[in-house]
């Protein structure tokens, strides 16, 4: 299968972001300098509360920054767009629609027309290996099989750039591999930009062709690292010496105070 | 609800025949949970229809209570409250029940109070829906109104009967608004709270797609609400019942309100009986229509059961 697809870089220049929560003035990203190419497989992680998903709603136009800018294929965001398409960390599907309802859902808000959006979610949708699941509702699937569909739908309105919200998080280590080693085959089906978020260090290096590690509070990029290994990965690669080796430099940043 | 073995059977071949058998193993453990879900199981359940021995398992125990009833009912007529002018064994009242269907009174009687009750209560269900989402959604309008639509619900609004009466005669219309402002609350206020209750996250997934304020109520919202509007006409059903017999005994030419009301004045217990039970049927009926309709459009809820 061939997507259509001209993947967007990313360039986010002195990015801030301050919240007031209960009359406080909290800083939660400080002067974020990044850039994504197109086409990369970009990961981000950090501890908890580092303010990574903030980030991602800023990419996505969910969330405005207080300061600086991001801009998208050259153009800056000032909101959510079609050329993004986001994943949920969980639950964010509409549970009275199908798994096929869902996924057509980017396509019916654009007006797309039915016979064309129904057979462009089909592609998506076999794409993420649903076929013969189109008319479940999403109660009657597991956690993985809710996130294949969760990136179906975001894959459906052909983005420019994936924003992938820690999508496996809430799935059991099993699952989470399965749908990691699911996410790299699609990933290079698809050749869209991906920016992708976790706290999970093997499954950061992993996936990514960089790593960037965010420090905690106010989030900062502690270092930007460009992940040497050969593709297709498997998860045999994680008992590799090189793997460990990232391993230990990204624990590292992410344990210095 | 009991589900013979043989659809037990059924289902699983219905599912496992749309797995595709080209998956990659890892599917395999993400699998069994659709196998063994509740609605899907009921659903194929409805469409392989049960046999008469299953049917008959689920009826066995409510009808066994009716029975103990009835016969307990014609004993207490016919040797304990033996004065007829206070009561009636059951076999009087069935006599009555078939006199006056014969004559044609008592379906006029049926025609008048479900002409009443319906007309009541489909008015109630547009208005209800479109104020409840308007109320839903927007702010301000909650601000102007939603202290005197908490009062209105909490008032007993059947007593404006006369007043309705005196306005708009003893006919069918008089009835229908009585019904209708009876009915109409319930449906407005869980409209309303519906709309407000949508998950937050779900209206941030429509706004990430590029949804527009429209799209949002329609393709977010409502289906979202829908559930509680569901049971909101359920409830508004049983009021606009009370409704349709507190207004007939107000002032009217017919109904059951008012055969039961002329029974009672004339000492006609047998009669007045007919009208009672007619009512307990037409509002077991009815309910049992809207359990119907919710079902049917709510299959996509995981079925919940703590037995």
């Amino acid at each position: 299968m061939d997507m259509d697809l001209s993947p967007a870089g990313v360039t986010v220049e002195h990015l801030d972001m301050e919240f007031i929560a209960r009359g406080r003035r909290q800083k939660v990203l400080e002067d974020i300098d990044l850039q994504i190419a197109p086409g990369e497989f970009f990961v981000i992680v950090g501890p908890s509360g580092c303010g990574k998903t903030t980030f991602l709603r800023i990419l996505q136009g969910l969330a405005k920054p207080t300061g600086g800018h991001a801009s998208i294929g050259g153009r800056i965001v000032t909101g959510p767009g079609t050329d993004r398409g986001f994943v949920f960390q969980s639950d964010a599907l509409y549970p009275w629609r199908t798994v096929a309802r869902n996924v057509v859902f980017g396509l019916e808000l654009q007006g797309v027309k039915k016979s064309e959006a129904a057979a462009r979610a089909q592609a998506m949708i076999e794409l993420v290996g649903l076929h013969g699941f189109e008319s479940h509702y999403p109660h009657e699937l597991s956690g993985g099989m809710r996130q294949r569909v969760n990136l179906a739908r975001a894959l459906a309105i052909e983005p420019a750039i994936l924003l992938m919200d820690e999508p496996f998080a809430a799935l059991d280590a099993l699952t989470r591999e399965t749908m990691q080693r699911e996410l790299l085959r699609i990933a290079a089906v698809a050749g869209t930009t991906i920016v992708f978020i976790t706290h999970q260090i093997d499954e950061a290096i992993l996936l990514g062709d960089r790593v960037a590690v965010f420090s905690p509070r106010p989030g900062r990029v502690r270092e930007v690292i460009a992940i040497d290994l050969p593709r297709p990965r498997e998860a045999g690669i994680k008992q590799s010496t090189a793997f460990q080796t990232y391993v230990g430099r990204v624990a590292g940043l992410i344990g210095q105070a | 609800m009991p589900v013979a073995a043989p659809v037990k059977d059924s289902i699983s071949g219905w599912q496992i025949a749309k797995v595709p058998p080209t998956r990659e193993p890892d599917l395999e453990q993400d699998k069994p949970v659709p196998l063994l879900a509740p609605s899907a199981a009921a659903e194929s359940a409805t469409i392989s229809r049960p046999g008469f021995a299953a049917r008959w398992r689920a009826w066995r125990r409510p009808l066994t209570t009716l029975v103990i009833l009835l016969v307990g009912w014609e004993l207490l007529g016919r040797y304990v409250l033996t004065n007829r002018l206070f009561f009636a064994p059951l076999s009087d009242v069935v006599v009555a029940a078939i006199h006056l269907w014969g004559t044609g009174e008592l379906e006029t009687h049926i025609w008048v109070s479900l002409s009443e009750l319906l007309e009541g209560v489909a008015v109630a269900i547009v208005f209800g829906i479109i104020a409840g989402i308007a109320i839903g959604i927007s702010q301000r309008t909650r601000e102007y109104v939603e202290i005197y639509i908490t009062a209105l619900y909490a008032t007993p609004l059947v007593a404006v009967t006369p007043l309705l009466i005196l306005w708009l005669g003893i006919g069918v219309v008089s009835k229908a608004a009585v019904v209708f402002l009876t009915a109409v609350f319930p449906i407005l206020i869980n409209t309303a709270s519906g709309v407000r209750a949508t998950d937050a996250l779900l209206v941030e997934v429509a706004q990430s797609f590029c949804a527009n304020r429209r799209q949002i109520i329609t393709k977010v919202m409502l289906p979202a609400a829908v559930p509680f509007m569901l049971t909101g006409i359920r409830l508004g059903i049983g009021r606009g019942i009370v409704g349709v017999v507190v207004g007939e005994l107000f002032g009217a030419r017919a109904g059951l309100g008012y055969l039961i009301f002329i029974s009672g004045q004339t000492f006609d217990v047998p009669a007045l009986f007919v009208g009672i039970i007619t009512l307990a049927i037409m509002g077991v009926g009815l309910t049992f229509a809207a359990e119907l309709v919710e079902h049917r459009a709510l299959r996509w809820r995981r079925v919940v059961s703590v037995d």
